[in-house]
């Protein structure tokens, strides 16, 4: 399983304990439109952190870099790519 | 259909019980994650509410190592809100990164949130605080208002980079140097802190964040401690549990297209009730305190001052505890009824200046701020016609504007400046009609609450006191264990029982269908619409 179709399946997941059943686009808003809170943000932060090196103290957190299964995506590549 | 119910078990009484009934409550109490069960039979279902027992669901259930995983995921939550851009540039005492309005998930407006601190303030003030501990500080919104006008200030908070912007910034304001002292611990934490040292205990705009009513207790009975008697506890800016219904719709029919359909619309308000994250609290929860902490001499329940219009003027409320046998500070008052009054502020004014040098009390007054969110909740629940959102927003739209704003009201004693006016919300009425009353000063001491038999709420409103945030599965695991205990030692119940969990238990008349978003009584008045006390199933 790629990097992409892990992130998805961990979105779907949170997706599903929060009772959203509906269908996912990639490129759908997931923070920015509510289908999911701040908390989970922190499961998505934490994904980011122990699977793909990713440092927030650094980069600084931002809605809108998490916003979509792209975005984390993008954000995952450049972690995986700084650890290269 | 209304239940043709008897009841056993608990408070409850025996009148009208029968064997099987007395039998399965008994059964019920004798399982270790039942405190109180009551029983009602409804044809041939039984059914069960059970007051659980919180050792167990903490203990036995997991419930504990569920709520430290949501405390831990608040605390990263505050901590990575303050790695956002603009954190280190955020206005000294505003830091505000995080407050989301649940209508546009955009930032709340900074002058909104200026004027939520300031009154704040102003309320925090008004009781001449002099040794102060503060759970939930945050960035010091608070603390870098008050610790100026106070002795002491012990500010804690569980998340470090919060506390860290906090110390940033006190580190700008000289004047304040040596006066705060900042804990990073949780809210529950009270080791090290002497017995009656603080006068005012703080916790502002956090229980929303609590993962169980449990917690919230348990940080209330370590506050209780720490404050000397003539002391109190204020709690601000709570969710209310009463008004959920109507701030779910409220949310949902601002959100909601204009094409999209009455059915669609109500399937998503109980969605948003059904999904709520967050610990939401009846004002109830805080009145009954009372007989669990015997400290506490005094509640009082008010809705939050301001003239915004947002989800925390309009849903929202602060319960000031009071610490202690204080000096008698009770006034007498007749309260009246002013469900049915079509009149608006001058009525009041009126009313208040026919009645010179008496405290006056004024009960169910329509609350102006929700009245619109109020109306589209008791049309849908009446089942309006199958129009869009935008007929909807046209019919809502087009009534005529009712209620008083209660800022207004307490506005008004800028005229009638002889009197000081109080409200409150410990009636727990679901349309968020408040009581009010006018005092004249001569009758107050400098700085006094006063004590006033407020209205209370029905023993219906302390059947449940709060969410369940993230216990979904805690709750249903319990509930299959009591009926399956249950069917074990009673086999002919099998098939025939139905287990709910409530926070106390409920009478025969206060037994509502689970997640009903229906509101009651007074909302009938408001409108003049027939919108009768819902059975449970129809």
């Amino acid at each position: 399983m790629n990097a992409k179709d892990e992130i998805r399946q961990f979105v779907q997941k949170l997706l599903t304990e929060s009772g959203d059943d509906q269908p996912l686009a990639d490129d759908e808003s997931l923070l920015l439109s509510g289908r999911l809170q701040s908390i989970d943000a922190v499961e998505i932060v934490t994904l980011l952190e122990e699977k793909f090196g990713i440092d927030f103290a650094e980069i600084g957190f931002d809605r809108e870099r998490l916003d979509s299964v792209d975005a984390i995506s993008t954000l995952a590549g450049h972690g995986q790519s700084n650890r290269a | 259909m209304r239940y043709a119910v008897r009841a056993v078990g608990g408070h409850q009484g025996r009148r009208g019980m029968c064997d099987e009934e007395a039998r399965i409550a008994e059964t019920l109490r004798g399982h270790p994650g039942a405190r109180d069960a009551a029983v009602f039979a409804d044809g041939d279902i039984i059914r069960i509410f059970v007051v659980p027992d919180d050792g167990y669901l903490d203990d036995e259930l997991g419930r504990k190592a569920a709520s430290e995983l949501v405390l831990q995921k608040w605390r990263k939550t505050f901590d990575l809100s303050q790695l956002a851009k603009g954190a280190e540039s955020a206005t000294v005492g505003l830091n505000t990164l995080g407050w989301n309005s649940s209508y546009t998930l955009q930032p709340i407006p900074e002058e909104e949130m200026r004027e939520w601190v300031e009154r704040s303030v102003e309320n925090i003030l008004s009781v001449s605080p002099c040794r102060v501990y503060e759970a939930g500080c945050g960035t010091g919104m608070l603390a870098l208002r008050l610790a100026p006008h106070c002795e002491r200030y012990t500010a804690s908070d569980f998340a470090p980079a919060v506390l860290s912007r906090f110390r940033a910034q006190l580190v700008t304001l000289p004047a304040l140097d040596g006066r705060v002292e900042i804990l990073e611990r949780r809210a529950d934490d009270f080791a090290g802190l002497e017995r009656n040292c603080f006068d005012t205990f703080l916790l502002n705009s956090v229980t929303q964040h609590f993962p169980n009513l449990s917690y919230l207790t348990k940080v209330i009975a370590g506050a209780v401690g720490v404050v000397k008697p003539g002391g109190r506890l204020l709690i601000g800016d709570i969710r209310s549990l009463q008004l959920l219904p109507v701030f779910a719709c409220s949310v949902e029919a601002f959100q909601a297209a204009p094409e999209t359909g009455l059915d669609e619309l109500r399937a998503r308000i109980r969605r948003r009730i059904e999904r709520e994250t967050q610990l939401v609290i009846s004002p109830a929860y805080f009145l009954a305190l009372r007989s669990a902490f015997p400290a506490i001499s005094r509640v009082e329940i008010v809705p939050l001052r301001g003239r915004a219009r947002n989800e925390m003027t309009h849903f929202r409320y602060d319960a000031i505890l009071h610490v202690g046998a204080a000096e008698d500070d009770s006034i007498a008052m007749e309260f009246t009824d002013w469900s049915e009054a079509q009149g608006g502020l001058d009525e009041i004014r009126s009313f208040a200046c026919s009645h010179p040098g008496q405290a006056i009390g004024i009960e169910a007054i329509r609350n102006a701020r929700i009245a619109g969110d109020v109306r589209t909740l008791v049309s849908l629940e009446n089942g309006a016609a199958d129009c869009s959102v935008k007929q909807l927003r046209e019919e809502v739209r087009t009534s005529a504007a009712q209620g008083i704003d209660p800022q207004a009201l307490l506005d008004m004693q800028d005229e009638i400046r002889d009197c000081a006016i109080f409200l409150s919300w410990a009636a727990c009425r679901r349309d968020g009609s408040y009581d009010a009353a006018i005092v004249p000063r001569s009758m107050l001491r400098e700085g006094q609450r006063p004590a006033i038999d407020w209205p209370r709420p029905d023993a219906a409103e302390f059947v449940r006191i709060a969410t369940a945030p993230g216990q979904q599965a805690v709750r249903k695991e319990l509930e299959d264990r009591l009926t399956a205990y249950c069917v074990q030692n009673l086999p002919a119940t099998a098939g025939r029982i139905a287990i709910e969990l409530v926070d106390a238990l409920p009478r025969a008349a206060d037994v509502l269908a689970p997640g009903d978003l229906r509101i009651r009584r007074h909302h009938a008045r408001l409108d003049g619409a027939s919108v009768a006390r819902p059975s449970p199933q129809g």
